[in-house]
């Protein structure tokens, strides 16, 4: 991990206060920043530059990022990184639920486990989870790649439109509308420069990788006879 | 046993094979059990017995020239009882398809209404009423003022609700954004993502750069964040006025918004983020929202991430609007909308549209209790939608409470539809709800916004007259007082006096 350049204590502020102290802080380095657990919904649509949180963070951490990089060293709340579009979230510890929700792009990287509904409505990012997800993890996935190294639990990738979900460990149970297909060259490769990236100790020919059965939604249409 | 007499018979005369050359088919004669037809020695066929059809339809099904239609002569209640035409058709499409129908355009069939409700005028007892056309009336509405930096000064209390970006050609949501302009009120993205140009189109401006000052006194544009999350970044949430996050609808409360995979152009699956032809299906909640404290945290991190500027709105559906608003205020929004039963600009289940969530005149009582009670109301900004049909809808919703009104299916109306209800199919002859470009280009957004344009300052006009004939000179000053409700029914549900009796029922009394 960077050192950082600006150390910026947060305690006891609100989120509106903690969101100025931190446009103040800019100094075009990284800034080290404490106490930010009881703030939901901080570090929100930041553009760039480098953020250290020492300790956990609170919910929705680093929301609509588009182009921060963003690192925890300790645990996340729920919704960290929701509907980021660019940048880099990387939490040292766990995330509970609904980490990488609606993303369009970007990277999150959760070393420890995640909750339920983890990468769910994933539209493109790249999603890495190095230990185990709960339930229902990537439903209504659309794009990206969402990697679990461990397990997963009930209904994995369930209502799986597009994008890949690659598995490391097993799932409690497989989610509808997914196949299992056999790993090809690339994504042996894409997984391989993954790991390297963000050292990750994890054998790539040993994933398992689920794509969409029919690529089709699922809902009720107009026949003909009614149009 | 069959009820003679109940339907009517009719032969088209330009689509039936026998009246082109007769005797070279008489199919209505060979099947029709009861001898409703008959043929002469001619060989021509003739309705001779039309009291004696039992309204089978077998002829009509079996016609090669799909020239005979059969009509209930009665109310159908009287005739068919439950199983109406509409209702036996239904079942055979699932029974034929497995599908359940969709459409859209809201609630057909009698729900309680503005309708049921009547303005009292001003004479003795009340403060006299004022000369239309010799005084001034005030209309405008600011939305977050005192709670934001930059609140949203409407200059008349309408408001283009929510219709997104697919559901709606480019050319009806720009007309809309140069009609909101044009009219100095605000038009929504909807949750399809931002039209490219929408945002500095409502502004008044031409051009992205904003040098080209088109169109005075310039309006807003609200930024939709929904449950489907389309189309939405930072960036999509600052290029706005407001931002409304969306809870529910009065098409299909409790569900999330559908637009069917015929409607997912490539312009369309790009704003939106997904694949070309694939249905959009909003999830029915936020996935990030677990607790009404959630909401609270949502409100205040757009709020953060719009620098505290801008107003922050909610959409509610007709589900349980005292607990709903009260909940909505509590998490600090500026304004909420309402959207009753009667909404429905979008594709719904037609179960869903047609029996789910209370009625717009159900809603606003007790979304005006709500804040009365919290000491809100005036203050958060309400806003009533849901099948308002012009002024006279608008002046009531505001007597009732509201602070501005929604014109969704009126706009689309406005801009030519002639509510055939199938939005959904993407067909649309007037260019409105189709992406299909030879049908769009029967929409000119410029003509449509002057469409839009006229329609909403006439029903201004007319929220201006009622206003003054009820002896006020401000559309805040208006009161339950200035209405009074028709029938017993209406009266037990809205709060407002019944006619005659001139008191509110007596369960409203001590109520706000």
């Amino acid at each position: 991990m960077l050192a950082a350049a600006t150390v910026l204590d947060v305690k006891d502020l609100d989120l509106r206060e903690a969101s100025a102290a931190l446009k103040r802080a800019k100094n075009g380095g990284a800034i080290e920043i404490c106490n930010t657990a009881h703030l939901h919904g901080f570090c929100a649509g930041l553009k760039e530059g480098e953020y250290v949180i020492v300790g956990d963070a609170g919910d929705y951490l680093g929301v609509l990022n588009d182009g921060a990089t963003i690192r925890v060293n300790g645990n996340v709340g729920q919704y960290v990184g929701d509907n980021m579009t660019r940048g880099l979230i990387e939490v040292k510890g766990n995330a509970t639920y609904g980490a990488g929700l609606y993303p369009y792009s970007g990277t999150l990287v959760i070393r420890g486990n995640a909750g339920d509904f983890t990468a769910t409505m994933n539209k493109g990012a790249t999603i890495i989870v190095c230990g185990d997800v709960g339930d229902e993890a990537a439903t209504y996935h659309l794009a990206g790649d969402f990697i679990v190294v461990g397990n997963a639990g009930l209904n994995f990738g369930n209502y799986l439109i597009r994008g890949n979900l690659y598995l490391g460990g097993e799932f409690k149970t497989q989610g509808h509308n997914t196949i299992i297909e056999a790993l090809t060259q690339e994504d042996v490769q894409k997984l391989q420069r993954l790991f390297e990236q963000f050292d990750i100790k994890a054998d790539p020919t040993r994933f398992r990788k689920l794509i969409t059965e029919t690529a089709k939604p699922f809902y009720g249409r107009i026949s003909k006879k009614h149009e | 046993m069959a009820i003679i007499g109940a339907f009517c018979v009719s032969v088209m005369k330009n689509a039936c094979i026998n009246a082109k050359m007769p005797g070279k088919c008489a199919t209505c004669v060979e099947v029709c059990p009861y001898d409703v037809y008959a043929l002469d020695a001619a060989g021509q066929v003739s309705v001779q017995n039309f009291n004696a059809c039992v309204g089978c339809r077998i002829c009509a099904e079996f016609c090669p020239g799909n020239a005979i239609r059969i009509n209930s002569a009665e109310p159908e209640a009287f005739t068919r009882a439950l199983w109406t035409f509409p209702t036996v058709e239904e079942i055979h499409y699932k029974a034929l398809t497995g599908q359940y129908l969709l459409r859209g355009f809201g609630t057909m069939g009698p729900l309680p209404h503005f309708d049921s409700i009547v303005v009292v005028p001003s004479q003795i007892a009340s403060p006299p009423p004022r000369d239309k056309y010799r005084e001034e009336c005030k209309v405008d509405v600011v939305i977050g003022e005192g709670r934001c930096e930059n609140p949203i000064h409407l200059k008349y209390p309408v408001v283009f609700p929510a219709m997104s970006f697919g559901a709606l050609s480019r050319e009806a949501k720009l007309a809309l954004a140069i009609a909101a302009a044009q009219l100095g009120i605000a038009t929504n993205t909807g949750e399809g993502g931002l039209v490219p140009g929408e945002n500095y189109f409502a502004n008044g401006y031409a051009d992205e750069a904003r040098t080209d000052r088109r169109w005075e006194p310039g309006g807003y544009l609200v930024m939709q964040w929904s449950t489907g999350r389309w189309g939405v970044s930072v960036d999509y949430v600052r290029a706005g006025d407001a931002v409304e996050v969306k809870i529910g609808q009065g098409a299909k409360p409790g569900m999330g918004g559908h637009l069917l995979g015929k409607k997912v152009t490539e312009e369309i699956a790009a704003v939106r983020g997904i694949p070309v032809g694939s249905d959009a299906l909003s999830p029915c909640r936020y996935y990030d929202v677990q607790a009404p404290d959630d909401i609270k945290r949502m409100v205040e991190f757009l709020r953060a991430v719009t620098d505290y500027k801008v107003p922050i709105l909610m959409k509610l559906g007709p589900s349980r609007p005292y607990a709903d608003v009260r909940a909505c205020a509590e998490a600090g929004v500026d304004a909420i909308s309402i959207d009753g039963a009667h909404g429905g600009t979008g594709a719904s289940p037609d179960i869903v549209t047609q029996s789910v969530g209370i009625p717009t005149i159900a809603c606003i009582p007790p979304a005006v209790r709500a804040l009365k009670e919290m000491g809100l109301h005036r203050k958060v900004k309400l806003i009533a939608l849901g099948g308002m049909r012009g002024g006279l809808d608008a002046f009531k919703a505001l007597a009732m409470g509201a602070d501005a009104v929604g014109f969704g299916s009126a706009a689309e109306i406005a801009l030519g539809c002639r509510a055939c209800m199938a939005c959904q199919r993407g067909e649309c002859v007037y260019g409105i709800t189709s992406q299909d470009p030879r049908l769009r280009a029967r929409l000119d957004p410029e003509e449509g916004a002057r469409r839009l344009t006229n329609f909403v300052r006439v029903t201004v006009d007319e929220i201006k007259i009622l206003t003054m004939l009820s002896g006020h000179a401000d559309v805040r000053d208006l009161s339950e007082e200035d209405l009074r409700a028709l029938d017993l029914n209406t009266a037990a549900i809205t709060g407002l006096k019944l006619i005659g009796f001139e008191r509110r029922l007596p369960w409203w009394d001590g109520a706000n």
